[in-house]
């Protein structure tokens, strides 16, 4: 049995569009925030990205598990990213020190510090709201885009019938596999499979993890012979496919498109000349050196 | 080595180096900044078509072979390889379940899946699955998109059905092996001049490290270990070819995949070349070698039992 996303029809911004003109600005919008690092243009793409999401009219009910879940996942490697400066190295040559926090204990000799940088700090700030932009408008897709028309859009963007037809089922297919994962999580548990605690070498972990892989992918393998035949009985493939719904664009669709467009452009203009890239505020420049 | 796989090797080489030669010309002789290393958005994007020429250009010098054909039963398998790959990658990325991490080797089970509908299923049905099922599960994680990784994962798949393209499976093997040994040799090597460049991929919740650690000996060496872990599959199954072929290719798929987005991050990233390859592609590669000789001859297994009993 299929399991559907949770759309639903709603009032709101992002479903005003016709959702071909929706997956193109979005396009657009992820090459334009990946092309900066500069918190404050940043910054402007997050408001962009929150006023999509506030006008989204998708209650907080139906979108918290996703929110705890991406929410929780970007705070904690931003911490991480601030803490130890990870990947922030490509960016700048040198730091200059806020603070050093040093822990009042020590581990056989060893006593913990914490360089708090401002180089570190704008990194983390930057890559945080750089990634909460991103997962913003990705986590609506799923609420407001009707998978009745997952076909016909991808196919409207271009692609050849068989693979916009290919990506369709594996929209659908996503939440019906993470829920047939789960069902069969429970099941071994049920035998005393714990994943949590995988014991043995290396070798073993990983064979122990067959149980959990190989009943989800045999099973969805087996169970697309009905999808094969009900698709060869319509005679798929055979000529130019029709689609049940027809999206037609208007003057907002593609005004919308071009303005993605030409975003990105512009972006990627300013980008090659050098502006957006990392930045600290200079007065901050002036504290010592790490 | 036999003709095709000569060819297709020549056309992967020959598509590298010219990339090669255009940022070494671009960058380093004419200064053009953009075709220097650092962090470059647009070189993103130059990776990825690089990625999607290579695997045309394999498919133009064997476009004659059945194997390219895309049916009914191709789409479906598509659509569910990608969705498997994007739904395990989700669940075993470290954040719904942290599956242990051994001697800085973090486990990504998921990674057997592109290797499998690969060989399974054929080539189209591995890139579909490799580089669909990674974009999903980067935008279902909250990552957001690495083009130029998703266009790796491809290749895992793409070359992993490149089997089918060799009639005689277990000369093919042999080749894919000498090939595969090279690769991870060379990489192997790498790390023994640089070994102490940090695990840029490793991440410890306990101690809360997160790539600041020198390479354990095992994680350097895992390239290794998983390149004789295929050798002892490929040899102790040796009556049961499909077994031998599916690790193999699925060897040489992760090896160039994996590669392929390491290296492009000496451009896009600007890491020295040494980190992309001890850093970056060693603890990505190593691992998923021993993934690909443990979980894909027993989902191969699994498969054919399937076919057994339905007949298909």
């Amino acid at each position: 049995m299929l399991v559907t996303w949770r759309y639903r029809k709603r009032r709101s911004l992002i479903q005003s569009f016709d959702p071909r003109a929706w997956i193109v600005f979005y396009l657009c919008f992820m090459g334009v925030v990946i092309s900066f690092w500069d918190v404050r243009v940043l910054a402007v793409f997050f408001v962009v990205a929150l006023t999509v999401v506030f006008s989204s009219g998708i209650g907080w009910r139906e979108m918290r598990r996703a929110w705890l879940f991406i929410g929780g996942f970007i705070l904690y490697f931003s911490l991480f990213t601030f803490l130890t400066g990870r990947g922030g190295v490509e960016f700048y040559t040198e730091e200059h020190v806020i603070r050093n926090l040093q822990a009042p204990f020590s581990i056989f000799g060893w006593q913990p510090i914490v360089h708090v940088t401002v180089e570190r700090a704008f990194y983390a700030l930057s890559m945080l709201v750089r990634v909460f932009s991103l997962a913003s408008m990705t986590i609506l897709i799923p609420y407001s885009f009707n998978p009745a028309q997952y076909g016909v859009t991808f196919r409207g963007l271009g692609l050849p019938d068989k693979i916009a037809y290919a990506m369709d089922l594996t929209m659908r297919f996503v939440p019906t596999y993470a829920r047939d994962f789960q069902v069969t999580m429970d099941a071994q548990r049920a035998r005393g499979y714990e994943i949590e605690k995988l014991r043995g070498g290396l070798f073993a972990q990983v064979r122990k993890l067959a149980p959990l892989i190989v009943p989800v992918t045999i099973q969805a393998i087996a169970g697309s012979e009905d999808i094969i035949d009900a698709m060869d009985l319509r005679a798929f493939g055979v000529r130019p496919r029709t689609w049940l719904e027809e999206l037609h664009y208007r003057p907002r669709d593609r005004a919308l498109m071009i303005a993605g467009a030409a975003m990105l452009v512009v972006s990627l203009a300013l980008a090659y000349l050098g502006f957006g890239s990392f930045w600290v505020p200079e007065a901050l420049r002036s504290l010592p050196l790490l | 080595m036999d003709r095709k796989l000569v060819n297709v090797a020549l056309t992967l080489i020959v598509v590298f180096l010219s990339f090669v030669l255009l940022v070494w010309v671009g960058g380093s002789v004419l200064n053009i900044e953009r075709l220097q290393t650092g962090e470059r958005p647009l070189l993103r994007f130059v990776f990825v078509v690089i990625g999607l020429v290579a695997a045309f250009a394999v498919y133009w010098l064997t476009r004659d072979n059945k194997v390219w054909e895309v049916g009914t039963r191709e789409v479906v398998y598509m659509a569910i390889g990608a969705a498997l790959y994007a739904v395990f990658s989700y669940l075993f990325n470290g954040t719904v379940f942290v599956v242990p991490s051994v001697s800085q080797v973090a486990l990504r089970p998921a990674i057997c899946i592109p290797m499998f509908f690969g060989f399974a299923f054929g080539p189209v049905v591995g890139f579909f699955t490799g580089a669909v099922g990674n974009m999903v599960g980067d935008a279902l994680t909250g990552f957001g998109l690495y083009p130029q990784w998703s266009v790796g994962n491809g290749l895992i798949g793409l070359i992993a059905g490149m089997a089918m393209l060799f009639p005689d499976k277990k000369k093919s093997m042999n080749n894919v092996l000498i090939v595969s040994a090279v690769l991870a040799g060379l990489a192997t090597v790498i790390y023994l001049l640089n070994r102490t460049i940090p695990n840029t991929l490793f991440f410890n919740p306990v101690e809360g490290i997160f790539g600041d650690q020198p390479m354990t000996a095992f994680a350097g060496l895992s390239a290794v270990v998983g390149f004789i872990l295929v050798l002892v599959v490929r040899f102790a199954f040796a009556k049961n070819v499909d077994f031998g072929a599916a690790v193999t290719w699925g060897m040489l798929g992760n090896l160039i995949g994996l590669g392929f987005a390491a290296i492009s991050d000496i451009w896009i990233n600007g890491y020295p070349p040494a980190v992309a390859i001890v850093g970056e592609f060693l603890p990505a590669a190593g691992p998923n070698l021993i993934f690909a000789a443990i979980l894909v001859p027993i989902l191969v297994a699994a498969y054919a039992s399937l076919q057994r009993q339905t007949g298909r």
